[in-house]
Parts: structure tokens; sequence; C-alpha cells
């Protein structure tokens, strides 16, 4: 029972995502270009923007350093979402009123406090780049540093060796936190089958080793960290975890597939089984029999038609496996993945050049034994009011509907499925 | 019978330029049309008359495509770039502009862009694309080469807007615009590489083509190839960083 609690939190978590962060204007504003330079759609980065973000958020032609600016220039973005949420969750338990319990479906809706995500980034000088992301600003969720690192790049000349230190997403097939998505996260990313809190599309703390060749077409990542839900271990490392991220892109230059790129990623963590108490509880960094879990998958990211205008197509899988010390049942795993669509059907000679996107994913989780199996669709449809060369906004609308095996129960403690369904339309908006 | 004559004169002027004329690939335009609409826009304008809605903002200004006329050339003076010259420039970029590196686009698009740019200036439809200049291999730079190259220097004038030191600081430094009107400063020397690049090669293309567009000419009919080798060797000596 414990375990299917913890994956129903996990499932639900996918819902109403906290805000969307690192789509930063403040970097159109430094070089004078517009959104599009960087993004297929913000926030979906495009090659160009993968590369630029792989260099430091560094151009590398004497514009980077921050003392070739106008004093004015403050390398802040804001970014802020409006919307109004539907969502109805079916199965869960409720008192009958009469001392029992009984199922009812969920339903909530209304326009939210919108969450704020404030972004300082840029470079402090060559090669010395930093981003900082506070996050929230809400009733429900508060204010805190979402992300915070400074990287050096290019040491000793090259760019295959470039470090970063900090709190920072790992270097996923898809960005966790630069999706489209406003409703639903990666499933995968937090499937767990011992209900252990690790999730890969959460920002971790630690340090990373990367580097990529002149266009990113050849990249990579390396990553040691102390997960996120770490409960803290003993040790020079808590509770190390490693995450390795290999990418390699092919330029077909045909107008049918013009570019695809393969890659393969895997972590390896070590969480505390046992630790020190006071007065019962556990105390953080006091953990010792460090038990293991592993994910490890590979992706695959094509583009389809004209890349200017491109149907973008990433497909990810991934298997995972939790040592049954951490919790779960013995000797289960999972696999799982998503399939991620993103659309671009017009590039016009007008400065709003790229007015639309449209977008869906299907995302699938199974486990090898016991419920959490998850399966959920999400589509949508952006329209760019504003896509400039100093801010944007975007009318956005999305649906979104998953299934979870087993995430609830009836009143005789007989495991049912929950169905939820949420959609929201309303107003994207960075500078 | 005199304009039949002014006719025919015009025509054997016209035509056999328009006849070696290297249009844009229709096909390839099309496609670049997305391209640029996408990358280019903010900058160059709709139109490819550089007055995007960034374009008050920045400095150097942006292209103004429309005119034909470029920076950048292998070929020589006046004349139209080819597509490679196009191209190098959409894929590194320009050093101290605004222009950044589209090397991360496929080749694709890239070479789509240079057909969508050359349907921007009715030259290219007129006019062929001039042929690239040769480039002798490079010689060692000595200091005897060096020497040389600063009896160049001073033969050709460079410090009158470049300055003594190469600095940029040259006496008419101050007075110097574009052929749109624009004030333009001379290169400084002593830091940094050039726009176009870094290469010794990328100096001499420059001596031979001079900057269209601008007052920097090409000292193609006043130096041997000897001597504008001697004049690389004399202005890279000149860089402090």
């Amino acid at each position: 029972m414990m375990v299917r609690c913890l994956r129903t939190a996990a499932v639900l978590s996918i819902l109403f995502a906290s805000t969307r962060a690192e789509a930063i204007p403040a970097f159109a504003r430094k070089y004078g270009v517009s959104c599009s330079t960087c993004h297929s759609a913000w926030p979906i980065l495009n090659q160009v923007g993968q590369n630029f973000r792989d260099n430091g958020y560094q151009f590398g032609l004497g514009k980077d350093d921050p003392v070739t600016l106008s004093n004015a220039y403050v390398p802040l973005a804001i970014r802020a979402t409006g919307a109004y949420q539907y969502t109805k969750v079916t199965n869960q338990l409720v008192d009958d009123g009469a001392g029992g319990s009984k199922n009812v479906d969920v339903k909530t809706g209304g326009v939210p406090t919108p969450g704020a995500d404030f972004l300082l980034a840029g470079t402090v000088a060559r090669n010395l780049s930093y981003l900082v992301v506070a996050a929230g600003f809400t009733d429900d969720e508060p204010a805190a540093i979402e992300s915070a690192w400074a990287r050096v790049s290019n040491i000793a000349g090259s760019s295959w060796l470039n470090v970063r230190v900090g709190k920072f997403e790992l270097d996923l097939p898809a960005s966790s936190h630069r999706g489209v998505s406003l409703l639903a996260d990666y499933a995968v990313y937090g499937a767990t089958n011992a209900g252990i809190g690790f999730n890969l599309g959460e920002n971790q703390t630690g340090v990373e080793i990367d580097g990529h060749n002149a266009n990113s077409g050849t990249r990579y990542s390396v990553s040691i960290v102390s997960p996120n839900e770490d409960p803290g271990s003993s040790g020079a490392w808590s509770s190390p975890t490693f995450y390795g991220h290999l990418q390699q892109a092919f330029d077909l230059s045909n107008t049918v597939l013009p570019w695809a790129r393969v890659g393969v990623f895997g972590a390896q963590g070590q969480l505390p089984t046992v630790f020190e108490t006071s007065g019962g509880e556990p105390v953080p960094g006091t953990g010792t029999k460090l038990k293991t879990f592993k994910r490890a998958g590979a992706d695959l990211t094509a583009i389809f038609g004209y890349p200017a205008t491109p149907f973008l197509v990433n497909a990810t899988y991934v298997y995972g496996k939790d040592d049954e010390a951490l919790g779960g049942d013995p000797g289960n795993s999972f696999q799982g993945g998503f399939v991620e669509v993103n659309w671009v059907p017009i590039s016009e000679l007008e400065y709003d050049a790229t007015p639309w996107l449209v977008f869906a994913r299907y995302d699938a989780v199974k486990y090898k034994t016991g419920p959490g199996d998850v399966s959920g669709v999400t589509v949508g449809v952006r329209r760019y009011l504003a896509l400039g060369p100093r801010a944007s906004m975007a009318l956005h609308v999305e649906f979104h509907q998953d299934k979870t095996k087993g995430a609830s129960e009836d009143p005789d403690g007989n495991p049912l499925d929950v169905t939820t369904q949420a959609a929201m339309v309303g107003l994207d908006f960075a500078f | 019978m005199t304009q039949t004559r002014f006719l025919a004169i015009v025509a054997a002027v016209v035509l056999p330029a328009a006849a070696l004329a290297t249009p844009p690939d229709a096909e390839a335009a099309k496609r670049g049309s997305k391209a640029y609409g996408r990358y280019c826009i903010s900058c160059h304008g709709t139109s490819g008359d550089g007055r995007g809605p960034s374009a008050d903002w920045i400095d150097p200004k942006p292209r103004i495509l429309t005119s034909g006329t470029f920076k950048f050339r292998s070929t020589p003076s006046g004349e139209l770039p080819t597509d490679d010259d196009l191209l190098r420039t959409i894929t590194n970029g320009l050093n101290h502009t605004y222009m950044p590196t589209w090397r991360a686009l496929t080749e694709l698009e890239r070479k789509d862009l240079v057909q969508y740019v050359k349907t921007l200036s009715p030259r290219f439809a007129s006019e062929p694309q001039g042929k690239p200049v040769a480039i002798p291999p490079r010689p060692s730079f000595t200091k005897e080469l060096t020497a040389k190259g600063k009896d160049v220097w001073n033969k050709v004038q460079c410090a009158s807007c470049h300055g003594d030191g190469g600095k940029g600081d040259g006496g008419s430094a101050s007075t110097l615009r574009d052929d749109w009107g624009n004030p333009i400063i001379p290169r400084d020397f002593t830091s940094g590489p050039l726009k176009v690049g870094d290469e010794p090669e990328d100096l001499y293309r420059a001596f031979q083509t001079g900057l269209n567009g601008t007052p920097m000419p090409s000292f193609a009919e006043s130096i041997t190839p000897d001597e504008s080798w001697a004049l690389v060797a004399y202005v890279r000596s000149l860089r402090k960083d």
C-alpha cells in the first residue's frame, strides 16, 4: 500500500507542472536577435540555441563579455503564466459521512495565482557563465531557488571540456524545465519501483563535465550529483549519483528528413537504508548501507520537413530498477518513455514569423509487477501573439489525460484505476 | 539610327553581363525565405533593407541586403560575392558584430539562405558573381618581411585611417562614413580578430578586395602579392592581445 501511495503521489505530480523556466529573453535583448534564433518555438530550443547553451551562453564573436555591453543592460528575464485550469480526478476515496468511505470524482476549476520565474543568466566574463532561477512566489509554492550554477567553459581552449557546479538540470533527452507542456511533466522521469524520491527531471546538485563539437552535433555530459530528495548518507559525497548522456546528430540536409540525433544515457545512484536516529527520527547525513538505483535509456530526435518549419519528433525510452532494499516488490523494475511531437507549421516573412506551435505527447510507464502503470496523452496549441527580439507572449491551450493503474482503492481496499483530465487556456508571457 | 546604335551598345554591354549572371535557385530561395523569416528578419528586415526592429539598437548596422553590396568577399572590389562568400558569413558570423554564427543550422538551410539573400538584390539577376582572387601561399613572417610590410603600410597610407600604431585612431578616422552615411570606425589592429576571421589569409583577402560599401579600398592595383603578404605580416605584428 505504501508503494501504491508513493506512486500515486509521483503520478499526480505530473499535473500542473510548476512554472517552467529557462526561456530567457534577456539573451535576445543582449544580442539583438529574435527569440526564434534559439527556439524552434519558445520554449523549445533549436540547434542554434543548443549550441549557444553548450558554449556557456556565448556566441563567441566578441559580444559575450558584459564589458562589451551598455551599462543599462540587465541580464534578467521573467516568465509567468496566467490561465484558467480545470481538473478532474476519478475514484478518489473520501468519507461518506456515515463512518465509512466512498469513491468520488474530484473536479476543480479556476484561475490559480500565477507563479513567476525570475531568471538571471549570462556571462561574467569570457567563458565564465551563470544561471540563477528563483521560482514560485505563490501561496502554494513559496519562492525558492530552482536552479543556481556557475560554469567554466572552453577549458584549455577546448569546447570538449566545460565544468558546471551548482544546482542544475541534468542533460536529459528532453528538458523537463523547457518543455512546452504546462500541464504535465514527463511521467517516466519520476517513475520508481521502490517509491524513492529521485526524479530525473528535477534539478540536481553537483558537478557536471560536458563537451561538444563546433555545432553541438556531437555532445556529451557526465555528472556526479547528490540526487533530489536525498536523505543523506555519510561519506565524502553524500549518496553519489552518476549520470551520463551522449548524443550524435546527423545533418542529412534533405527536405524530408534533414536532421536526426540519437543518444544514450544512464544514471546510477545510491541511497542509504539505515540511519542513526534522534528521538526515533533519522538523522540526515548518517545513512549507511547504500543501495543502488539505476536508469538507462536511449533517445531519438528527428526533424521531418523543412528545418525552419520543423515537425520535430522526440522518442525516449527509459528502463529503471531500484534495489528492493529501498522498497517495493522484490524483483520489480519498470520501463517507459514518451513520444513527443512539436510542429511549427508556418514561417512567414513577418516579424512574428512563426505564429503557431502544435504539440502532442504520449507518456507511458509500465512496471514489471504491481500497480502504478501510467499512460497519458497531452495535446495543445500555442498561438504566439508576440515573438520578437525583446519579449514574447503566447496564447496557450492544452489538454491532458492520463490513467494510472491501481492508484486508488475502493472502500473494501480493492485497487482502482485513476483517470486524470486537465485542461487550460491562458497567456504565457516572458520578458 | 542614333537610338538604335545606343540600344546596340547597351545590349552589347548589359546582355553579356546578364547572360553570365547566376541568379538564385528559385526552389532553394523559396525554402530559404522560411529560414530568413525565422532567423534574419529581426535585423535585416522583411525586405532585406536592414531595417528590422532590432536594427536601431545595434552597431554596426545590419547589412542592407537589397543593395547587393557586401563587405566580406573573395571577389575583386565592386563585384558581387560568390555563393561560398555568403555561406561563409552565414556559417561563421562576424566578429565584433551582432551577426551570430549559424553553423548549427543544417547545411540545407544555410545554402537556401544564400539563395534567398541573392533574391533580395536585383544585381544577382543582372550581373555575374565575381571570381575569387588568388591567394598565394603564405610566406614565413620574418622580421625582414615585417619590416618590408611597414614600408608598404607607409606607402599606401594605412595610418591615415588606422593610426600610426594601428589602433584605428588615424587622423581621418572620425570623419569616415559608409555608403549609407553611417559613421564607421577603422579596424583596431592591436586587439581581436577581423570581423571576417583571424587567419592571415583573411587580411590578405581584405587588402586585395577592399570592403565594399566602406572607405576601405582595394590595394590590388597598387601593391604586389609579395607586398600584400608583407603588409599582412606587419599588421599582425601590431596585435597586443
